[in-house]
């Protein structure tokens, strides 16, 4: 087994290969997350994602048009609870700069709901006047999936993006809270506010917003972790079901923590 | 009069007083018809009931067809998980 670390989107990415010669694809496979983040990050002003939130369309290169439709995707799926358009409500609540570099404490702004709309008309995306989006956590599982596409013809694969992972291949034991699981085939994400948080006038805040009130979310849970088939499948089912959904959470394997500390397991997952 | 029969009419009419009270309480001449916000109340009860119910299927529906866009474009098989104990080679965690 080879292993390749490194930082991009603003965590820690671990790839694992079963291969014996297959440092030529964990190469490749890092380099398509740089070049995706270089796409896809809001942090970076030359991105196309900041292009597009500065403009208000672009004529996009495939990646921002399929990572913008399977947010659009997504957000039908869910019925507005994950949703893409929530970017000013992550920076009203302080979150406008990469995590690392966020004061720790200051004042929040107005609350900004989602719900903006966004058209995709072949490679051009057009964006509601006053509305931008974020694609933070739905790009990185996309990233995931890619690089997991990249190292897969290299033989049994694992791909983690702080948290967000994806297997092709062999079967991959993953700690999850206190258990382990083996996932042999999919992705599993993790959501929680237990990592980013920061204080504005006095309030905790955190990342995860709820997209009907423009707010950080109250949730019933600490951290909800979710398998799906993709990646982006998981990251989103994550989301949805700490914003409250726990109808998701009955019909797919789920790890749930509420708030006091309970564990429970959903989705078959025993 | 004698105490027996004094403890006799004071026992009688405290079950006198108490069965008028439950009699009053009743209210067996008061409007029988019942309260029209509470009518009201119930029927918007049912209402949001029934439109929950119906956006939960249509959220499900929707989850269901998600689900299998995302599988066909990744060309990945379901996902495949159970508990075991082997020792973890790596971790989730909120990020």
């Amino acid at each position: 087994m080879i292993r390749r670390a490194f930082r991009a989107m603003g965590t820690d990415v671990e790839l694992l290969l079963d291969a014996p010669r297959g440092d030529a694809a964990l190469v490749a496979a890092e380099a398509e997350f740089h070049r995706l983040e270089k796409l896809l990050s809001r942090f970076r002003p030359d991105s196309e994602l900041s292009r597009l939130n500065a403009d208000g369309s672009i004529d996009a290169g495939p990646d921002l048009v399929r990572v913008v439709r399977l947010a659009l995707e997504a957000r039908e799926a869910t019925n507005g609870r994950f949703d893409p358009t929530v970017h000013d409500a992550l920076v009203a609540a302080g979150y406008d700069r990469t995590f690392d570099e966020i004061e720790a404490h200051g004042e929040v702004a107005r609350r900004i709901p989602g719900g903006g709309r966004v058209a995709i008309d072949g490679n051009r995306i057009e964006l509601q006047p006053g509305v931008r989006i974020d694609l933070g956590g739905i790009a990185k599982g996309d990233a995931v999936d890619r690089a997991a596409d990249v190292l897969a013809p290299a033989g049994p694969c694992l791909v983690n993006a702080g948290g967000d992972l994806a297997v092709r291949g062999g079967s991959w034991p993953v700690a999850v809270e206190h258990l382990t699981v083996l996932l042999e085939s999919g992705a599993i994400a993790t959501s929680g506010t237990d990592r980013r948080r920061w204080t504005r006038n006095g309030r905790e805040q955190h990342h995860l917003i709820d997209p009907r009130t423009g707010e950080p979310a109250r949730s019933p849970f600490l951290r909800v972790s979710a398998v799906g088939s993709t990646a982006v499948e998981a990251e989103v089912l994550a989301k949805t079901v700490f914003l409250g959904d726990e109808a998701a959470a009955r019909r797919h394997p789920c790890v749930l923590v509420r708030a006091d500390g309970s564990v429970e397991l959903t989705g078959g997952l025993w | 009069m004698t105490s027996v029969v004094r403890l006799y009419v004071v026992a009688v009419a405290t079950v006198v007083l108490f069965l008028g009270w439950a009699f009053a309480a009743a209210r067996p001449f008061g409007d029988s018809s019942p309260d029209p916000r509470m009518e009201a109340l119930a029927a918007r009860e049912q209402h949001l009931r029934a439109e929950s119910m119906r956006i939960q299927r249509l959220v499900d529906r929707r989850w269901a067809a998600y689900g299998r866009r995302m599988a066909e474009r990744s060309r990945a098989p379901q996902p495949v998980v159970r508990l075991t104990q082997l020792p973890p080679v790596t971790a989730t965690r909120s990020s």
